[in-house]
Order: C-alpha cells, then sequence, then structure tokens
C-alpha cells in the first residue's frame, strides 16, 4: 500500500495483535484463520469500533500480498439493490482462489441497510457460492438480519470501545504526527466521538490541519461544525409557530448534511432536552418525535413525516398538544 | 374553416399576453447552439405551438415537426430525425424541429425520453418542444437538457380583447358581457375560448352556459381549491385530475400551510401521514388494497382537517420539494463522486462520508490525497470553491 495521508488509513491496524480492544473476538477469529478454513462471519455492532479493520486483517492474513485479488468490499446501503449485490458476487465468485486458500472472501459492509426479502435473496447467494466464497457480513443491529443468515453465520458482538482504548490510539497517532494534545483536548475527544474510533480521528486530523498544538476549544470547533447544530433552528421556529420557516431550513439541512429523515429524529429527540421550555412539554415533544420515527419505517416518504412532527410541535409550543 | 384554425396567430406581435415567452424564444435563437433544446410547457391553448410556428416564420427558418404520437418508437424517430439533423435543407434555408407534446413520449422504452435527449445533443438544428405537465419525473432528462420556458394561462382581459378583433372581422355582434364569460369560462385556454366564441356564433344567445362543461382535465389548483375550502366526503375528487396520487400528494404537502394553521394544519398533517404509512405498507407489499386508505386520508382526511368551511382566496404553488432536491443534486454531484471514492479508499459507505464531509474536507484538499483518490479536475476545483 502506498503511503497515505488519510489518518484513518495510515493508521489502520493491519495485524491482530495492533488491534486495540475487541480482545476477546481476535482471539476466536484469529485461530479460525490460522486453521485456514473460516466459516461466514457476521460482525454486529456501533460505527467506528473495528469491525471493517478486521475484516481487512483476516483476508490480509490469508491472503499475504495477494489480497486484494481474493477479496470483494460491497457496502449494501450503496449498493442500488440486491440485484447490483448479486450479479457483483456472481461476476467475483467465478473464479476460483489463488494461494493455497480454497476460497475468496466477500466483505458485505452495512448488511442490515438490506430489505428482509433481499436479505432472502442473499441467503440463496450465500448458499450458491458456498463452495468459492467466504462472506463476512457486518451490521449495527444484529436483530435486524434475518434468523436464516444469522444461523449460517458465526456471530460476534462487538463492543463499544473503552475510553483508555481511544484514548491509547489518538495518543499514539499524536506521537508519530509530532501533534501536542492537552489532557482536556482528549477527554473533549472522546465525547465528541461517543465512541468512534474512526470519527475520533477524523476530528484529530481536521483539527491538526489548523495547527499542531490542540486545544479543547480547537476540537470543539472542529466537531460541533460537522453536528447538525441547525436542527435546533428549524425547532426554534416550529414552536414559535412559524411552519413554513421551519420547514424549508429542514429540508436545507438535510440536503446540505445529506443526512436521512432516521437522523434527523434522532437529533430532534437529543435537542429536545436542550431546551428552553417546560420538562412537561419535552415529555410530549418526546412522545410525538417516537411515534414519527415508528411511522417513519413504516411509510414511504421521511420528509412528510418529520413535516407532520413539526405541525404537532406547533402546537405543543402553544401548550395545546 | 374553424375560427381557432383561421385566427391562429403567424408572428410574434399578434401573440398576445406572453411577452416574456416571446422574450425567451428570441434568446434562445440567438443563443444557439448553447443551449440546444427549449421547452415550451404550459396549460392548453396557451399558444406553445403558435410561439414555435411564430419563431420560425420570424427567422425564416423552415419547421420539421416530429408528433411525438406518431413517433413512439427508435425506428422512426432515426429515420424521420437523423436525416433532418444530420443534412441541411434542400433549399438551403435553416430548419427548426418541433417535436409537439413531449409529455407523449414514453419514459424508459425504446425510443423514449432518452431517443430524445440523444437528439439534442445531436442536432444541428435548434429543437423546440412543447408540454402541458414539465414535472413529471420521466421529463427530467430532458429539463436537464434544454432551456424551459413557461407559458402562463392568458389572462381574461386578453382573451376578450382578441375574442372582440374576431367578432368584429367575421361579423358576428355580441355584448362584452358575452365575451367575457367566454374568457371566464375558458380558464386562460385561447382555442377553447375561440371553438366556444365560434359555436355562439350564429345563435342569438346572450348568455353562455357556465355549466356545460368542457371534457377537459380539471385545474389541480381548481382541485386544491375543493379540498382545501369545501368540507366534503370528496372521495372521487382526485378521478378528474391527471395526475397520479402521488403527484398530488405533493402537491397536497406544499399548499397545507398556506391554508391551515395550529389545529388545523397539525391535524392535516396527521391525515398526510397516515396516507403516507398507507403507501409505505403498499409498496413494501405491494398490497394495493390499501390504496383506498391512502385516497381517503389523503382527500376527506384533509378536508375535514378544519372545522368549517373557508373562504377567500388562496395562490397555491408548486410542489417545490422534489425540484429543490432535484437542482441540490445536480449541483452536490462532485461532492457525491469524491465522497465516493474517499469512502472506497477508506473502507466505510459513501453515506457517511457524505455526512462527514465537512469533517473530512481540510484533508481532501491536501493534494496527496487528491492523488491517491485520483480525484478530476472539476472535483478539485470543488473543493476550492
Amino acid at each position: 500500500m502506498n503511503e497515505t495521508n488519510i489518518w484513518t488509513e495510515k493508521f489502520r491496524p493491519s495485524k491482530f495483535d495492533d488491534v486495540v480492544g475487541q480482545q476477546e473476538i481476535i482471539k476466536r477469529v484469529k485461530s479460525l484463520v490460522q486453521s485456514m478454513n473460516i466459516p461466514h462471519l457476521l460482525f454486529a455492532g456501533p460505527a467506528g469500533i473495528g469491525k471493517s479493520t478486521l475484516a481487512l486483517i483476516i483476508v490480509k492474513d490469508l491472503f499475504g500480498e495477494r489480497w486484494r485479488e481474493n477479496y470483494l468490499e460491497l457496502n449494501a446501503s450503496d449498493e442500488r439493490g440486491i440485484d447490483v449485490v448479486r450479479q457483483k458476487v456472481k461476476d467475483f465468485a467465478r473464479t476460483k482462489a489463488i494461494e493455497n486458500v480454497p476460497f475468496k472472501v466477500i466483505f458485505l459492509d452495512e448488511a442490515d441497510a438490506l430489505t428482509k426479502e433481499a436479505q432472502q435473496a442473499l441467503r440463496r447467494t450465500m448458499e450458491n457460492y458456498s463452495n468459492t466464497c467466504r462472506f463476512i457480513m457486518s451490521c449495527n443491529y444484529s436483530s435486524r438480519i434475518i434468523d436464516p443468515i444469522q444461523s449460517r453465520c458465526v456471530v460476534f458482538r462487538f463492543k463499544l470501545l473503552e475510553k483508555k482504548d481511544i484514548v491509547r490510539v489518538i495518543k499514539k497517532i499524536c506521537d508519530k504526527e509530532n501533534l501536542k494534545i492537552s489532557d482536556e483536548a482528549l477527554e473533549i475527544l472522546y465525547e465528541s466521538a461517543e465512541g468512534d474510533c474512526r470519527r475520533a480521528i477524523n476530528i484529530l486530523q481536521a483539527t491538526a490541519s489548523i495547527s499542531p498544538d490542540i486545544t479543547a476549544e480547537m476540537i470543539k470547533m472542529i466537531s460541533s461544525q460537522a453536528k447538525p447544530t441547525d436542527i435546533k433552528i428549524v425547532l426554534d421556529y416550529a414552536l414559535s409557530g412559524d411552519f413554513i420557516n421551519a420547514r424549508d431550513k429542514l429540508l436545507d439541512v438535510m440536503l446540505k448534511e445529506s443526512v436521512s429523515g432516521t437522523d434527523i429524529i434522532k437529533a430532534i429527540q437529543k435537542e429536545i432536552w436542550n431546551l428552553q421550555i417546560e420538562p412537561e412539554i419535552k415529555v410530549r415533544l418526546t412522545e410525538k418525535t417516537g411515534e414519527a420515527e415508528f411511522r417513519m419505517i413504516e411509510g414511504s416518504d421521511e420528509f412528510v413525516q418529520l413535516q407532520a412532527l413539526l405541525a404537532s410541535f406547533i402546537l405543543a409550543g402553544q401548550g395545546k398538544a | 374553416m374553424q375560427l381557432a384554425e383561421k385566427y391562429r396567430v403567424k408572428k410574434y406581435e399578434e401573440i398576445l399576453g406572453q411577452d416574456k415567452a416571446i422574450i425567451e424564444i428570441k434568446e434562445f435563437l440567438k443563443q444557439y447552439p448553447k443551449k440546444r433544446a427549449l421547452v415550451l410547457y404550459g396549460p392548453a391553448g396557451t399558444g406553445k405551438t403558435c410561439l414555435a410556428w411564430a419563431a420560425a416564420k420570424e427567422n425564416n427558418l423552415e419547421v420539421l415537426e416530429l408528433n411525438s404520437s406518431d413517433l413512439r418508437n427508435r425506428a422512426k424517430l432515426e429515420e424521420i430525425a437523423k436525416p433532418a439533423t444530420e443534412q441541411q435543407s434542400l433549399f438551403k434555408k435553416g430548419k427548426i424541429i418541433l417535436m409537439d407534446e413531449v409529455d407523449g413520449v414514453t419514459g424508459t422504452d425504446i425510443g423514449g425520453i432518452p431517443e430524445v435527449v440523444r437528439l439534442i445533443h445531436s442536432t444541428r438544428h435548434p429543437i423546440v418542444m412543447t408540454c402541458n405537465d414539465l414535472w413529471q419525473s420521466k421529463l427530467s432528462p430532458i429539463r436537464a437538457a434544454s432551456k424551459v420556458v413557461e407559458m402562463k394561462p392568458l389572462d381574461i382581459g386578453t382573451i376578450v380583447s382578441i375574442l372582440s378583433r374576431i367578432c368584429e372581422k367575421e361579423g358576428i355582434k355580441k355584448e362584452p358581457q358575452f365575451m367575457k364569460q367566454i374568457a371566464i369560462k375558458s380558464h386562460g385556454d385561447m382555442r377553447a375560448a375561440i371553438n366556444d366564441l365560434h359555436s355562439y356564433a350564429d345563435t342569438g344567445d346572450m348568455t353562455v352556459d357556465m355549466t356545460e362543461k368542457r371534457d377537459v382535465e380539471e385545474n389541480i389548483f381548481n382541485v386544491l381549491r375543493r379540498l382545501f375550502k369545501e368540507r366534503q366526503e370528496f372521495l372521487d375528487l382526485f378521478d378528474s385530475v391527471n395526475l397520479s396520487l402521488d403527484e398530488i400528494f405533493l402537491w397536497i404537502e406544499e399548499n397545507i400551510p398556506k391554508e391551515y394553521k395550529n389545529e388545523e394544519l397539525a391535524k392535516a398533517y396527521l391525515a398526510l401521514s397516515n396516507a403516507d404509512v398507507f403507501r409505505g405498507r403498499i409498496y413494501k407489499n405491494q398490497s394495493w388494497r390499501f390504496l383506498i386508505y391512502q385516497n381517503i386520508f389523503q382527500s376527506a382526511g384533509i378536508s375535514f382537517a378544519k372545522p368549517s368551511q373557508l373562504l377567500g382566496f388562496t395562490k397555491y404553488e408548486r410542489p417545490k420539494r422534489v425540484l429543490k432536491i432535484w437542482l441540490h443534486n445536480q449541483k452536490m454531484s462532485q461532492k457525491k463522486s469524491i465522497s465516493k471514492k474517499f469512502a472506497h479508499y477508506v473502507h466505510c459507505s459513501t453515506k457517511r462520508a457524505m455526512r462527514d464531509f465537512e469533517l473530512l474536507r481540510p484533508m481532501l484538499k491536501q493534494p496527496s490525497t487528491q492523488k491517491a483518490l485520483k480525484m478530476s479536475d472539476e472535483e478539485i476545483g470543488f473543493l476550492n470553491r
């Protein structure tokens, strides 16, 4: 691999022993790989805790230098449907693996983005190519993966990285890149990353591009800038009764930040508790928010559900709901 | 001869009430081939086809008409269109290619919209298209490749003055009040007004039968007006308008806050939310039986959100959301392609890279990263903007 300046790549562990945290999982996976025969694997856990990293280590360990030829990475949330996924798998699985390993590896990231029907189709594909391919799937919630697929996989549940683990990673990078970081800044960095190591490293790199001397204020500035704080403005408009502005602003935020309706709902739910309103109203708003999230899953147009939510907030803002 | 045919306008100066469109088409022909195609859109009888012919005449151009209803397949499009675009005219006259009613062309079928778009890119003569509803999703490739010009319904005054002139020339004797009634009934459709005049020409009638409805589609604005102003069990309200339930949905969504406030607003949105939930179930399980629920929430649900009838005039607007998203996506295509390259490089999803884009920007600006991701000049330009 060429020298890279993207730190999440530059400092991505490439050996089992370099991985921080997840020690139990590493031990078991390592012994599976040493036997040169892995089953299908399912990695479950939140973002930025090493699922993709571990998959990469597995293929590098299995295939050595030629891992790229024997490895296909697909991201379910980016592919345009199960048919595309199946076609890519088919094309890839057509040729035999090289080296002395009898199979190739397909890493299907964010597999829980697939619908149940798509997963059923995927299960057939897994069966058809089980002679020549092993699947490693990752997901945030294993409950969103249908049982027949779970039962075909060994399931590993990744834990959120502990504070000391993330601090260790960050300190190591600061060392290598000649950065100075205060303890307070480390603390803030850990908090704003919310256990997501990839995010922590990205925030660190964005901050380091301003100055190698990293302070808590800089981290705060950089990480808040990347969050949809504009949600508060949307809520303020709605609670003051200005529906049209609330709606326009909401669409702007969604387009500008390229966030989904579900992400917006989560942000609203968090933001409610920071508002300067009666706690009683906060509870009512939360109730509405939960209902909207539920409807979003059932419905077809997230933005309509968000508008309905804003309309109900207008009443709540007047103490009528 | 039909009056409507006889009094078809032939010169710019004869076209009344469409000054803006005339300026736009003049500009288009002057600037061609900066834009190779122009779409004139608007309701029936606003002078779209007349304007195209007038433009040809004023510029001494020959018109090659491609009637899209005849040309639904690729073979014909190629046979007729290609020679016209690739050869010069016999009499060394310039040409204008006129495609009437492009909304009649099928969406993705062979020889449909994609062929029209290819034609736009390969043509050697300006193309002028007309259509009623430009905002159907299937027409978006044409929208992207063309200059678009709206033709608004004619106002009553303009129609009355045109009708009066015709009466004078034809020796038809009618009161101004009569003319006005015809104009009102026409809803801005000049051709309909002239046809109505024709039908009364030899009768002694001095009033117009306003109930005798033309069997054309009900205007979406009228449907919205009834939906928002009246309180009725509107179960078949949407049958009269030539839009899909989903398109009507967007119209309602856009205009709810113009009519309803506070409780009414929340109630109407709840109904719309219910309609959407059932729509989701239809999509996911193909349970078309649920369509009736979507329809009821979307019609009666909206109508009964208010305690009593509403009065007054409200100016409704076209749904802006789809257009806004589309424009945004056009603008953001570089952002997306950069995110895709980055995501591939660092093993995460494109969506995630898009979400964290501002955070990633400093590192994407580094020349070493740009080299590693093999960014194009446009992508680098986007980052430096």
